[in-house]
């Protein structure tokens, strides 16, 4: 479900397809994000999951299983 | 005029000086912070030692406040960061980057922290980590440069913070002060009509060819590299945009570009060296003093009505 959420995400904000969004896709490497469009990302999932995610952890958050992972962890 | 970033930094006018590389040393910035402005000092690919002696020189010339631009990209750039703070700098810029992992130790140290953004997501960035400021640039400005202009820039950027926003790129003369407040700024940074201050130590060359500059004048090198740059045109930008056109390689276009600013600034070299200047080059046409530069951008800020088309 919070994968669901998360992907709907992704996909408005990066304007790639829903497919392309696979738990082991990279943001950087596979989804073109660079750290702006990442944080545009972050913010709009802060909002939807109702989470905080410092800009000390962006850097840790580089695939869609980790920005999942910690939304897991924090809400 | 007294504004949110004067009252901050306790300067007596809104303007900042740009940190310009190889151009923004000592003898600048403490000449602009003289005169009323925020000098800065620009820190770019410098040894720490070298900026430390900048840092030094510009407490011995003047005692009003000044700052340092810690280029981020720099291989030094946590050596600079720490050195700042040992050196009681009280105002740090940055540029290329984000500064978010130096921002807390910055901020114990009583520095104000003012990252240079080109973007609304930059800005909200910074903000969130705790800048006192921002300075958003617009693609008019000279050197490195982002994708937005600066009429399109700062009301946005403006509509996304709270913190004073500075405005740069493409302000010239008292239009541009008045322009950058009507978009919401509370204060203006301003590079290349400095280059042109009679206490800029570039080469006469320099100065000669930014005063001599049209309004199309310059170019900008380096889109392909992801690394937009804005010089006037000469025999290297026109070798640049050449090998970018046939897709050469970045190791080829670095090699092309490795050492040119220093030429144009140090040495002179107008063909082969690289003149960073913004588009407003075209309207700056004397050497002045910085304080003749200050006191002339904002003598006519109430003037400015006056030079408008219509009847207000």
């Amino acid at each position: 479900m919070n994968f669901d959420k998360l992907k709907e995400i992704i996909v408005e904000e990066l304007g790639v397809e829903e497919d392309e969004v696979t738990l082991e896709a990279s943001f950087a490497d596979d989804l073109g994000a660079d750290s702006l469009d990442l944080f545009e990302l972050v913010m709009s999932i802060e909002d939807t999951f109702g989470v905080t995610i410092p800009n000390e952890e962006l850097v840790n958050i580089k695939t869609v299983k980790s920005a999942l992972d910690y939304i897991e962890a924090n809400s | 005029m007294e504004t949110r970033i004067t009252q901050l930094l306790g300067i007596e006018y809104p303007i900042f000086q740009g940190g310009m590389a190889w151009v923004a040393e000592h003898n600048l910035a403490a000449a602009v912070s003289n005169a009323g402005g925020l000098g800065i000092i620009a820190a770019a690919n410098a040894p720490t030692e070298v900026v430390r002696n900048e840092i030094r020189k510009t407490k011995e010339m003047t005692d009003k406040p000044f700052g340092v631009n810690v280029m981020l990209l720099s291989a030094n750039a946590e050596e600079v960061a720490q050195m700042v703070i040992d050196e009681g700098v009280p105002v740090v810029t940055t540029g290329a980057g984000d500064p978010s992992k130096y921002m807390a130790k910055w901020k114990a140290n009583g520095i104000k922290v003012i990252p240079v953004v080109a973007s609304t997501a930059l800005a909200k960035m910074m903000e969130r980590a705790g800048a006192d400021a921002v300075i958003a640039e617009g693609c008019e400005a000279g050197g490195h440069i982002g994708e937005l202009t600066t009429m399109t820039l700062i009301p946005q950027v403006v509509d996304s913070v709270s913190i004073p926003v500075i405005a740069a790129g493409g302000i010239g003369d008292s239009r541009g002060v008045v322009a950058a407040f009507a978009l919401g700024a509370d204060a203006i940074q301003v590079g290349t009509r400095f280059i042109v201050a009679k206490e800029c130590v570039v080469h006469q060359n320099y100065k000669h060819k930014v005063i001599k500059a049209k309004d199309i004048d310059t170019d900008v090198t380096g889109r392909t590299t992801g690394h937009p740059v804005r010089s006037l045109k000469n025999k290297l930008t026109r070798q640049f945009l050449k090998l970018e056109r046939e897709f050469a390689s970045a190791e080829k276009l670095e090699a092309l570009g490795a050492g040119s600013l220093r030429n144009a600034v140090v040495d002179g070299d107008m063909h082969y060296g690289s003149v960073m200047a913004g588009q407003i080059a075209g309207l700056v046409n004397k050497e002045q003093t910085c304080k003749e530069i200050i006191e002339d951008l904002f003598a006519g800020v109430e003037e400015v009505k006056k030079f408008s088309k219509i009847a207000w």
